[in-house]
C-alpha cells in the first residue's frame, strides 16, 4: 500500500517574503502612522490656495518645501522602518532569516513590499494633493516624482535598518540632518538626496513648475528618475551586504 | 593493545554541531569564553543559570550572530555564511515575539514556504505534533505564552530538521503540554536527530537529555551524563547563607553534620561551607525543626550556581 502525499508548486520566496511583509509588517498602528502625513499631503495641497501665485505656480512650492521634503520622506519612514529594521528590533526577523532564502530575495522582497504600501498611500495623497491645490496638470508628475521618491527613501531605510538597530532615530537623522541640513548647505550631498531628486523629477513633468525649486546641478526629469533608482539600488546593495554580517539579537538585547 | 584514551565529555563522538574555542562579546560584555564543545543525535540539555551564555551559544550555532572568536560548525559548514545549513536545522528561541497578524497556520506555511516545500500537508502535520491544530487559524499574537512556543516549535519542525535548537522551549507550557514536548523531544533525538535544549531547571533538563552540558559565565563548568552532572555539582564547595531566629543554636547543631566544612558568622546570619550541598537542603529543614528554629533565608553565595543550587535544595 503506498500513502499518496498531496504537493504543490515550489513557492517562489520572494513572492511570499513580499505577501508576509504585507500582510505581517505593516500592522494598524504603521497603517495610520503612514496615513497621518499622507492626511497632510492633501493640508499642504489646501495651503496652495492661500498663495498668491497661479495654481500650479503654488502647488510646485507647497510640493517641493512641504510634499517632497515633509510628506514623503515621513510616510516613507514608516514603512521602511516597519518593513525592516521595527522587525529586527522585535525579535521575529529570525523567522525569515533562519531559512535557506537567499539574502538578496530577503532585502528585494521587503523593499518591494514597502514599496507596493507607498504606492497605495503616498503616491494617490501627493496626486490628490495637487489636484486640491488646483493644479489637474501636477497630479501625475507629483505621483510619478513621489512614487520614485518613496521608492527610494524605503531602499535607504531598509539600508538603515540593516546597519543599525534604532533604526527609526538614524533614519530621522538622514532626513533632517544630512539630507535638509547638509543636502542644503552642500550640492555633492543634494545630488543623492532622494528629497532633491523628487523635486526635480517633479519640476520637468509638470508644466506649471518654476525651475527655481531645483537645485543647480540636478539633473531634471528622466535624468532624475535614473539617479532616485541608483539611489535605490545603491541602498539595497549596502542592505543586502550589512545583512550578511548583522547580528541578530532578541528583542530584550 | 587498543587505544582506549577516554573522550572529553563536552565532545560528542559523532558530532554534528561543532564549537571550537568560541568567545562571543557584546561591547565590553563577554558572553561566550573559549568555549569548546560538540553535539551528536539524540537529546542534549544546556544547563546554566540566567545570563550564562545559553543563548548566545544557541545564536552562534544557529548563525544569528556570529562568533567573534573561534569557529562553529554544522555538519561541517558555517552556519553563519551557507544558507544551505538552513534547510538541516531550525530554532525555537525564548523570545515570546511573534510576528503581528499572523495565524498559527500562516506562520508556519510562511516558514514552510521559505523553506521551499511542496508537501501541501507539512504544515498541518507539524501543527498537529505540537497540538496546535484545533486553534491553528486564531493570531498568534493572541496566544498565550505557551501557545505561542508550540507554535514556533511547529515553525521549527516543519521543515523536517536535522539539528533542532530549543532555547526554554519548555517555558510558560502547562503540565500536560510540558510532558507531551518532552515525549516529543525525546523521540526526535531516538531518531537520530541532533535536538540541543537550554534550561536553567536541572530536573527539566535530566527528563530530557541524556547528555549534559552545563555552562556557567560564559565557560563550560561541566558536561557528561546526568549523574556526572549531579556529582559535579555537589562535589563543588559551596557557601551557604542562612538566616535564622536563633542563628547561634542553629550554628552549634549545623557544626555536628558531615556535611558542614565550617560556620563563619555574619551581622545577622551564619554563613556555612560545604561540599555536600544537596545532603545539607536535605538535613537544614529537618534541624530546625528539631530545635524549633524558624529559618528566614537560606540562600547560596556562588552567583554562579545560584539557580542551579535553588534547584537542588527544592
Amino acid at each position: 500500500m503506498t500513502t499518496a502525499t498531496s504537493t504543490h508548486r515550489r513557492p517562489w520566496r520572494l513572492a511570499v517574503i513580499v505577501a508576509y511583509t504585507l500582510r505581517s509588517c505593516i500592522g494598524p498602528k504603521r497603517w495610520v502612522g503612514c496615513l497621518l502625513p499622507c492626511a497632510g499631503a492633501l493640508l499642504f495641497g489646501l495651503l496652495a490656495h492661500a498663495m498668491k501665485e497661479a495654481p500650479g505656480d503654488a502647488f510646485a512650492r507647497v510640493a517641493a518645501d512641504g510634499i517632497f521634503a515633509l510628506v514623503v520622506p515621513i510616510a516613507s519612514l514608516v514603512i521602511g522602518d516597519a518593513v525592516f529594521g521595527a522587525e529586527v528590533r522585535s525579535g521575529v526577523f529570525h523567522f525569515t532569516w533562519l531559512t535557506p532564502t537567499p539574502l538578496t530575495s530577503i532585502v528585494v522582497g521587503r523593499w518591494i513590499g514597502g514599496t507596493i504600501v507607498a504606492l497605495v498611500t503616498i503616491v494617490p495623497a501627493c496626486g490628490l494633493a495637487a489636484l486640491i491645490a488646483g493644479d489637474p496638470d501636477g497630479v501625475l508628475p507629483a505621483a510619478i516624482a513621489s512614487a520614485f521618491g518613496a521608492s527610494a527613501y524605503i531602499a535607504v531605510f531598509v539600508a538603515i535598518g540593516c546597519v543599525a538597530r534604532r533604526a527609526a532615530v538614524w533614519s530621522l537623522a538622514f532626513v533632517f540632518l544630512v539630507e535638509r541640513l547638509l543636502g542644503t548647505a552642500l550640492t555633492g550631498i543634494a545630488q543623492w538626496s532622494p528629497t532633491w531628486e523628487s523635486r526635480a523629477v517633479f519640476v520637468d513633468f509638470s508644466p506649471g513648475a518654476p525651475q527655481s525649486i531645483v537645485r543647480d546641478g540636478i539633473p531634471v526629469g528622466g535624468g532624475a528618475v535614473v539617479r532616485l533608482v541608483l539611489i535605490a539600488a545603491i541602498a539595497l546593495v549596502i542592505a543586502r551586504v550589512r545583512l550578511s554580517r548583522l547580528r541578530i539579537t532578541g528583542a530584550a538585547d | 593493545m587498543t587505544d582506549t584514551a577516554p573522550l572529553d565529555p563536552a565532545f560528542a563522538p559523532n558530532p554534528t554541531v561543532e564549537v571550537a574555542n568560541t568567545s562571543v562579546w557584546f561591547g565590553q560584555k563577554v558572553a561566550l569564553s573559549e568555549l569548546s564543545c560538540s553535539f551528536g543525535p539524540g537529546v542534549t540539555g544546556l544547563l546554566g543559570p540566567n545570563g550564562a551564555g545559553k543563548t548566545t551559544l544557541m545564536r552562534a550555532i544557529t548563525g544569528l550572530i556570529p562568533a567573534n572568536q573561534g569557529t562553529v560548525r554544522v555538519e561541517g559548514r558555517n552556519p553563519r555564511t551557507d544558507r544551505a545549513v538552513h534547510t538541516r536545522m531550525a530554532l525555537v528561541p525564548e523570545d515570546e515575539a511573534v510576528p503581528a497578524g499572523l495565524t498559527a497556520r500562516q506562520l508556519v506555511r510562511y516558514v514552510a514556504d521559505l523553506h521551499g516545500l511542496t508537501d501541501r500537508d507539512a504544515v498541518e502535520r507539524a501543527l498537529d505534533e505540537v497540538g496546535m491544530l484545533d486553534v491553528a487559524g486564531r493570531r498568534v499574537d493572541g496566544f498565550s505564552k505557551g501557545m505561542r512556543q508550540r507554535t514556533k516549535v511547529a515553525a521549527a519542525l516543519v521543515a523536517d530538521p536535522n539539528v533542532l535548537v530549543l532555547d526554554e522551549p519548555l517555558n510558560g507550557a502547562d503540565p500536560v503540554q510540558r510532558a507531551h514536548l518532552i515525549d516529543l523531544f525525546r523521540r526526535l533525538g531516538r531518531e537520530g536527530r541532533t535536538v540541543i535544549v537550554s534550561s536553567h531547571v536541572l530536573n527539566e533538563v535530566e527528563r530530557l537529555a541524556d547528555r549534559i552540558i552545563v555552562i556557567v559565565h560564559g565557560r563550560l563548568a561541566a558536561a557528561g551524563g546526568q549523574r556526572a552532572i549531579r556529582d559535579a555539582m555537589n562535589d563543588r564547595p559551596r557557601h551557604v547563607l542562612i538566616r535564622a531566629d536563633d542563628r547561634r543554636r542553629l550554628a552549634s547543631a549545623l557544626i555536628g553534620l558531615d556535611s558542614v566544612a565550617g560556620i563563619q558568622f555574619d551581622t545577622d546570619s551564619v554563613v556555612v561551607a560545604t561540599s555536600r550541598a544537596a545532603e545539607l537542603a536535605m538535613s537544614l529543614p529537618a534541624l530546625a525543626r528539631e530545635l524549633s528554629v524558624r529559618l528566614r533565608e537560606v540562600r547560596p553565595l556562588d552567583d554562579s550556581l545560584e539557580s542551579l543550587f535553588r534547584e537542588l535544595v527544592r
